[in-house]
């Protein structure tokens, strides 16, 4: 079961209620070893009930879940050195420093201290290893629990929500230690409401929504198959949207903040088109992207 | 490192990285020291010879560590527990026994430090406590006291959310008990029914064991029949404190 090319988690018809609300419904993946997964969905769509029913935290009602060959609950003590899990609050020992801390959970698995130094380390930190936990950045506190999430060198990582109290340098830094980490091979599960950094992460997607899964594909194939198109945005007063609709390969035209936007699956034969009515200059081609088909798939952007 | 040693290294030190725990772990009791002293101040109990201390001293040690240890342990569970600290124990290999056992030896270990600064202290010559040689039966006392109110100390930890739910909640047990357990106030001098609700109080029992063991005030069996009492409290602390542990705020 343990092979190289089985999957690393499988989900089979996964089901799971809280009274009324669904929050896993039929949810069936299949995740490859190696395999950069991002889960999507809005606030309460279940992606945090469904992450931690993979790690063995919470027990679906029905259908079974596989990790790495094994089941996650009950607690499993071969699968869990593993595993790596990073909690949606970030988990510090009390008034330890970052080292102490990481010692501390290095010990949980039985490693020594100089594994917890290497993982301080990894994520650039070895500087800062003797400041409290509670006195570090918001930055270097996302660094210390990734560096506690991987400091048991775990083949399987999961992460809920890592980005979302990040600035934007942060949460580029964060990107490119997730990047790293699959490069050497890691299998990595993780949640986001950022879609234009699961786009260019994840190897493929799942979008949920009350539970269900609504698609589940890799961006790249998503965005072709939703037939969104690449979006042209032309600056105002160039050409009317009645003379637009007339050329050749749109399919479609908005006035969007006093700007005319086409939409097209011909990008260049539009261009063309364009070129022979109205000047070119500033206007903007805008592939669709992930977040075109999850505003598409899920409905209205969350207010 | 073992995950048992790396934890109780954890937890000594954020122990004593706080002064707010410092200061009611080891200060407070010595405060009560003082006050009492002033009180009773050369004050003998008749027909003994002894000084009022030799009373007060054992009472003002039973309130300390108890409290020490269920406020401690109390604190500890309900932080880990909102700081998912537990959820990273639960999702390591480490056993929940590691868990309990580290927070139970540094409790120990604080308890035996409670005992001799305090004893230390009361014994300067300005208290002029005089321990019987009796005293090592103090510290079967002392390990039961401090497990039994550990395992208080889990109910209360799982009971409370938020620092001052625990505060408010152990204060509610600890405070009235300790009055009514005589570590205050001499319980002979209360009213007999009073005298009988102390026995369904653990705290009573620490008082009496310490009490016989510092100052030979009542029997052998008396001291025995504490020490009995306090695995009892213990035993049914732990069952309770099992059934209401929780790994998470959310489940
Ligand atoms: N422990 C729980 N008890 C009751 N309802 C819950 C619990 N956890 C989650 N839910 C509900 O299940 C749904 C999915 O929640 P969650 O998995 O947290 O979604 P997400 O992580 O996508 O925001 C929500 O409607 C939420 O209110
Ligand atoms: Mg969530």
């Amino acid at each position: 079961m343990s092979s190289i090319d089985s999957p690393a988690i499988v989900l089979d018809a996964v089901s799971k209620s809280y009274g009324e609300v669904r929050a896993a419904d039929e949810v069936s993946i299949s995740i490859g070893r190696g395999e950069f997964f991002g889960l999507l969905g809005p606030n309460g769509a279940g992606k945090t009930t469904l992450i931690e029913m993979i790690e063995g935290l919470r027990l679906p009602d029905t259908g079974t879940i596989t990790v790495l060959g094994m089941a996650p609950a009950p607690r499993n003590l071969d699968l869990l050195p593993r595993i790596g899990v990073q909690t949606q609050r970030s988990a510090f020992f009390t008034r330890l420093t970052a080292r102490e801390h990481l010692v501390t959970v290095a010990a949980l698995y039985g490693l020594p201290p100089a594994t917890a130094e290497k993982a301080l380390d990894l994520v650039g930190l070895t500087d800062s290893g003797d400041v409290r936990v509670t006195k570090i950045s918001g930055g270097q506190r996302q660094r210390l629990a990734i560096a506690s999430t991987l400091v048991h060198d775990p083949e399987v990582v999961f992460l809920d929500e890592p980005t979302a109290a990040l600035d934007p340098e942060a949460r580029r830094d964060l990107g490119q230690m997730l990047r790293n980490l699959k490069a050497i091979g890691k299998t990595i599960v993780y949640t986001t409401h950022h879609l234009d950094e699961a786009q260019t992460l994840c190897d493929r997607v799942a979008i949920l929504s009350a539970g269900r899964v609504l698609a589940l594909d890799s961006p790249r194939e998503l965005i072709a198959r939703s037939g969104i198109g690449t979006r042209l945005v032309v600056p105002a007063g160039r050409l009317s949207p009645e003379q637009a609709g007339t050329l050749d390969g749109v399919n479609g035209v908005a006035v969007e903040d006093g700007m005319l936007v086409l939409r097209t699956a011909h990008t260049a034969r539009v261009l063309a088109a364009l070129d022979g009515e109205a000047d070119l200059d500033d206007v903007e081609t805008r592939p669709a992207t992930l977040e075109d088909v999850y505003l598409e798939l899920i409905g209205a952007p969350q207010a | 490192m073992s995950a048992y040693a790396a934890l109780s290294r954890a937890v000594y030190k954020a122990a004593v990285r706080d002064a707010t725990t410092v200061f009611f772990t080891f200060a407070f009791p010595l405060i009560f020291l003082v006050i009492f002293a002033l009180i009773f101040r050369n004050q003998e109990v008749a027909d003994t010879g002894r000084g009022y201390v030799d009373y007060i001293a054992p009472g003002v040690l039973s309130w300390g560590l108890a409290n020490a240890a269920l406020f401690g342990v109390a604190f500890t569970l309900m932080q880990w527990r909102n700081d998912d600290l537990l959820r990273i124990i639960r999702l390591s290999p480490t056993s929940i026994w590691s868990v309990i056992g580290s927070r139970y030896v540094v409790a120990l270990g604080i308890g035996a430090a409670q005992c001799v600064l305090f004893v230390g202290v009361a014994m300067l010559p300005v208290f002029g406590m005089r321990p019987d040689p009796t005293w090592p039966l103090a510290i079967p006392i002392m390990l039961l006291a401090v497990t039994a109110f550990l395992a208080l100390g889990l109910i209360v930890g799982s009971a409370a959310n938020t620092p001052e739910a625990v505060a408010a909640i152990a204060n509610c047990v600890v405070v009235p008990m300790a009055f009514l357990s005589g570590s205050f106030y001499p319980l002979e001098l209360m009213p007999d029914w009073l005298q009988e609700v102390s026995r369904v109080l653990p705290m009573r029992y620490v008082n009496d064991g310490i009490t016989y063991a510092f100052t030979g005030f009542g029997t052998m069996t008396d001291y025995l029949v504490s020490c009995a009492a306090l695995v009892a409290f213990t035993a049914v602390f732990a069952v309770v404190g099992v059934r209401t542990f929780r790994w998470s705020n959310d489940s």
